[in-house]
């Protein structure tokens, strides 16, 4: 995939000439500044409104700061993970549902997946936030989050694994079920596990979804990276730094997943999708 | 409350609701779709600075989650006496996130082509350009139809975002937690903007894929 990637990306350009080469080199030297002015820019913006100052940087050289941020991050991660158990839960049961041999099954299963990746996060977020207490259901504010995060990433989790099923051969099916296999071993024993292999990549990649779903965790105030930083924010005063900081915490956490999914799919020579 | 009560109550609402997720999601999928493209541009050019910030924008972009990028440009700009409207806000948040992924898929298109066909066109002796106009974009542009199309559901689904700030309209997810707070809507409100989120992207995705099968490049 990666070598793909380079070989069109070089093959569109032949070898340059002495020509090219100098406006290569004369347009990477522009493009240098350009991108300097811009770094400039930015940073004179940060300078002339004083966010440069020192009182809004130095609370990151104290270990407090990061402590309280790595228990709002601990939070973070226990609710991401809980939600990408859950969702591979529903996620493999509405798989069954759609791959089920019962016509009524399968369209009830067809209908929840939509649902699951039709509807926004934020609209599951607020039915467990709103509505449902007024039906008596009062949930403690980690399953006030981590139950519509799992729901939201079903959908998608369900049609991953569909498509890691259906790129097992039926060669496989047809072997196992004339060996006499029940159905149930069939798919359990012999084609899950096969195309668990093609599922890895894109079930990595949906840790990222889910991850960024649980910023959300403000809104059911349950203590995650966002709301430490809220507190943080409120104790120093230093919104701009805070924020900023918290959010090159989440891209380097990601980023890092998305490595992970690539790295894996390089490994079972499938391709995980970039999924928003 | 049963959907007529609601319906006659807040019916309008709803509509003007629907009306405002329908324009976010336009805006921000052609302004996404542009950025996308330009920033894809940049990432294939020869000037290796362009090439590293565009790629640095990706990975940022891509990798922010929504929340997190929309409280910077409401909460945090302003301390640079940067001021945007609400609107602007959730606009630029919820176009900045599928561009880049726009461009994740646009780089995945062009690498479906294959070096051979460059290298053939090359030995024909067309430029660059050329490649690029009647190589490179009608194939790359066929393969991106459905690729594209997730990424316009994907983007109505980001403009959910608008529920976080105050609207006037509000948006479709905004409009539940509207209703809430001022009657006892129940489980109706949230099923209505669920059916209308849900019909959208279902319809979206028919007419993609419909697109899709006729445009197709076999392989």
């Amino acid at each position: 995939m990666n070598d793909a990637k380079l070989s069109v990306r070089a093959a569109l350009y032949e070898a340059p000439g002495p020509r090219t080469k100098r406006r290569i080199v004369s347009a990477t030297a522009l493009s240098m500044l350009a991108l300097a002015a811009l770094l400039t820019a930015v940073l004179h913006r940060f300078y002339v409104t004083g966010q440069l100052g020192a009182r809004y940087w130095t609370l990151f050289t104290r270990f407090s700061t990061w402590r309280f941020l790595g228990q709002g991050l601990a939070g973070t991660l226990k609710v991401a993970l809980v939600s990408s158990a859950l969702a591979f839960g529903f996620g493999m049961a509405l798989m069954l549902l759609r791959l089920s041999a019962a016509r009524l099954t399968r369209l009830l299963g067809t209908v929840l997946i939509e649902l699951s990746r039709g509807i926004p996060t934020l609209l599951f977020i607020y039915f467990f936030f709103l509505v449902a207490p007024q039906f008596g259901l009062k949930l403690p504010s980690f399953w006030k989050i981590a139950l519509p995060v799992s729901l939201s990433a079903a959908g998608v989790v369900a049609e991953v694994l569909r498509s890691g099923v259906n790129a097992v051969p039926a060669g496989q099916t047809e072997a196992a079920l004339s060996l006499g296999m029940r159905r149930a071993a069939v798919f359990f024993r012999i084609v899950f596990p096969q195309g668990l292999r093609f599922m890895v990549p894109s079930l990595i990649a949906e840790l990222v979804i889910v991850l960024k779903d649980t910023t959300f965790a403000y809104v059911v105030s349950y203590a995650d990276l966002m709301q430490n930083a809220r507190v943080l924010i409120s104790n120093h005063d230093a919104l701009l730094s805070v924020y900023l900081v918290v959010a090159v915490i989440y891209i380097l956490i990601n980023y890092l997943l998305n490595r992970l999914s690539v790295f894996a799919a390089a490994h079972s020579g499938t391709a995980g999708a970039a999924r928003i | 409350m049963g959907i007529q009560e609601l319906l006659s109550r807040f019916g309008e609402r709803y509509l003007l609701a629907l009306l405002t997720t329908y324009r976010l999601t336009a805006s921000a999928f052609a302004l996404a779709l542009l950025l996308g493209i330009a920033v894809t541009v940049l990432r294939v050019s020869p000037i290796r600075p362009l090439r590293a910030a565009a790629e640095l924008y990706v990975q940022i972009f891509r990798n922010i989650p929504g929340a997190s990028l929309l409280i910077l440009l409401v909460y945090a700009l302003p301390y640079l006496e940067v001021v945007l409207s609400y609107y602007a806000a959730v606009l630029i948040a919820t176009t900045l996130i599928p561009s880049a992924f726009c461009s994740e898929y646009l780089m995945s298109g062009v690498n479906t082509i294959g070096a051979g066909q460059i290298e053939a066109a090359r030995s024909l002796g067309m430029t660059f350009l050329q490649i690029v106009r009647t190589v490179v974009l009608p194939q790359a542009v066929r393969s991106s139809v459905l690729p594209m199309t997730n990424l316009l559901v994907a983007t109505m689904l980001t403009t959910a975002l608008a529920s976080q700030v105050p609207l006037n309209p509000t948006d479709l997810t905004g409009i539940v937690s509207y209703i809430n707070t001022h009657a006892v809507g129940g489980v109706t409100a949230f099923l209505i903007s669920a059916v209308l989120y849900c019909t959208t992207a279902v319809i979206l995705g028919q007419l993609g894929s419909r697109i899709d099968r006729k445009v197709r490049v076999l392989r």
